[in-house]
């Protein structure tokens, strides 16, 4: 058991580096809208545009929608269709749990992970910048988000599957739970 | 074939419950695997999915969404939601039925903006369920108004799901065009669907007030006015309206004002909108820095669900149409007897019964880009076709026994109120939004004559 419980703390140590990104995330929500009423203004009130203060809000966006994802999953925020699950035990729960992020989760963030590697690889080689004149020049740093996604997700589900395991056990050890 | 067993079997393991948007990304996986095995798939299809991802990072119009998101937290955290809804109740004072037709106004103004059909029905069953059955409503005519105002907000802009809908319809816009040979492309926005959906929505908004004031004038019994007492007046009255009812009011004007006269895109209105709430709450003291991270917090959570589902929805519709799913599904609807109106009947009443298991984000991102090029290919109009599909869906939503508004406010409201209650509660609604279908079958131009004089 000693192996299972050191595996366990360090995937919890990776949970509370996502829960890091999460922080980071929602602070990223305000800033964006801070400086999306900030671009209105300037635009509107004194007709000065910028591509690059556009790039940074899209830039915030989609290190939320990625970075956020693991923690979500970790508080369950991912929708799920509960019309069978929530009148399910709490053991039969566990099970659904450990299947999907067996058969699902994890193998999806593989492929994601393999599939974007070459891709995101590419856009370092050429220390790909924005196609738009004025855009900003961390195209590739952006890219690699995709992967720091797929990693972050695959540790959280894999923290998912070993506690599901865990209260699958227990559940199957009180006989009625 | 193998395209339709892919639905059907994506379909089977949502049932399971595992989050939606990893079962869809994992058993698209798994039939892509199985086809790359066999060799039915030519696996280099599947190298275009990191650009995919990144043009769902890169995309300009889906900002919106965590703007619009966070202008609903801030908005439901700062307890406005609540202080109009009360301020309204006050100005209609004695009138009879004045307490649901403010549920109605404030479900339709300030319920939806984070876009899930769930949250929205629990916030609103929570903020009037208790107050309405206190006043002596009728439990079935209370709980229907809650669910029919909790789901009216989806439709009414600002709504998350329209900005998702008009940025997936926009696409399948294009690939229509191009399909057809059509190389001077004309485009629908977000902006379009927004101003397309302003006048049906406030149609069924008003259906909904004279449907419950005639029931008010021919039942008094369902829905007695409040004690005289109860009512505020005079200076009172007007302060009470200064600071619950002004402060939202302009807030909503502002940001639907500006995309109407063609001021600010979506995106820009969000942010303005966004900032604006921020700036409400701030006013009234509620913006300390644990409160501002919580409502990034929640913020940041709804918009990575959403987005991953995005993500999901885009893995399953490249293995689907992968295995020649797209083609399948335009010969299916082609060959339908009736032309474009057989297509969209088939259409409209699939995406009813998905509208049972699944909610509105995920329809719009996996059925929506499947059937919406062949449906504008026949010849619709795409903002119709949204403002259809919208309602219809709204009408899913309500439908017992497996609508999720009703599945979601009975989880919320008190034991005195019956399943049978509730089911006979939303009917009338149910009939109202039937009318309004077809009425905007015979008349599109309730939804597309806006737009055409905005624009």
């Amino acid at each position: 058991m000693a192996g299972v419980s050191s595996v366990l703390a360090v995937l919890r140590g990776f949970e509370r580096v996502n829960r890091l990104f999460f922080v980071m995330a929602a602070w990223a929500c305000l800033v964006m809208a801070v400086l999306g009423f900030a671009i209105v203004v300037a635009r509107y009130g004194f007709s000065v545009g910028s591509i690059a203060a556009q790039e940074v809000v899209m830039y915030l966006h989609a290190f939320i929608l990625l970075c956020a994802a693991a923690s979500t999953l970790a508080c369950d925020g991912h929708v799920r269709v509960d019309i069978f699950y929530s009148r399910w035990s709490a053991q039969r729960r566990a099970l659904v749990n450990l299947a999907g992020s067996l058969v699902l989760l994890m193998p999806v963030m593989l492929f994601i992970l393999l599939i974007s590697w070459e891709y995101v690889a590419h856009a370092w080689a050429r220390h790909e910048a924005s196609a738009e004149a004025g855009g900003l020049a961390w195209v590739y740093l952006l890219k690699s988000l995709i992967l720091l996604f797929a990693l972050q997700m695959l540790l959280q589900g894999a923290l998912q599957a070993v506690q599901a395991w865990a209260d699958w056990r227990s559940g199957a050890a009180e006989p009625g739970a | 074939m193998i395209a339709l067993a892919m639905f059907v079997a994506v379909c089977a393991v949502l049932l399971l419950g595992y989050p939606v948007a990893l079962t869809l990304a994992g058993v698209a996986l798994w039939f892509a695997l199985f086809g790359t095995t066999v060799g039915l798939v030519d696996p280099s299809e599947l190298l275009a999915f990191p650009s995919r991802l990144f043009g769902i990072m890169s995309n300009q119009t889906l900002v919106a969404v965590p703007l619009f998101v966070l202008m609903g937290v801030v908005l439901e955290k700062a307890k406005l939601a609540e202080e109009l809804l009360d301020a309204m109740a006050a100005l209609a004072g004695r009138m009879r039925g004045g307490l649901g037709v403010s549920v109605v106004l404030v479900g339709a103004l300030l319920a939806a903006s984070t876009g899930i059909v769930g949250a929205t029905v629990v916030t609103m069953g929570l903020l009037s369920l208790p107050t309405m059955l206190k006043r002596g409503y009728s439990p079935a005519v209370a709980s229907g108004t809650i669910a029919a105002a909790g789901t009216l907000g989806q439709i009414i802009p600002p709504s998350i799901v329209l900005v998702l809908l008009g940025d997936v319809l926009s696409s399948a816009y294009q690939q229509a065009q191009l399909a057809q040979g059509i190389f001077s492309l004309q485009t629908v926005s977000v902006g379009d669907l927004f101003v397309g959906a302003l006048i049906p929505g406030i149609l069924l908004v008003s259906a909904y007030i004279i449907y419950l004031i005639v029931l008010a004038a021919l039942k008094p019994e369902t829905m007695p006015a409040p004690p005289a007492d109860e009512c505020p007046r005079g200076i009172k009255l007007w302060a009470q309206l200064a600071r619950g009812m002004a402060p939202p009011l302009l807030l909503i004007v502002a940001v639907l004002g500006s995309i109407m006269l063609g001021f600010a895109t979506p995106t820009e209105a969000a942010a303005v909108g966004a900032c604006g709430a921020l700036l409400l709450a701030a006013v009234r003291g509620q913006l300390n820095r644990a409160a501002l991270q919580s409502a990034g917090e929640q913020c940041a959570k709804i918009t990575s669900m959403v987005f991953l589902i995005f993500i999901g929805a885009s893995l399953f519709s490249m293995v689907f149409n992968a295995y020649g799913g797209d083609e399948h599904v335009h010969n299916l609807l082609t060959a339908l007897p009736g032309g474009a109106f057989g297509a969209m009947v088939c259409v409209m009443v699939l995406m009813f019964l998905l509208g049972f298991i699944l909610d509105f984000i995920e329809i719009t991102f996996v059925v929506v880009p499947i059937v919406g090029p062949v449906l504008l290919q026949l010849g619709l109009d795409p903002v119709w076709l949204g403002v259809m599909m919208a309602i219809n869906l709204q009408t899913s939503f309500l439908t017992p026994p497996f609508g999720f508004a009703l599945f979601y406010l009975r989880g919320v409201a008190p034991a005195q109120l019956t399943t049978p209650q509730l089911y006979r509660g939303v009917v009338p609604f149910i009939a109202i939004q039937v009318g309004m279908l077809i009425l905007l079958a015979l008349w599109p131009a309730l939804a597309t004559w806006l737009p055409s004089v905005v624009y």
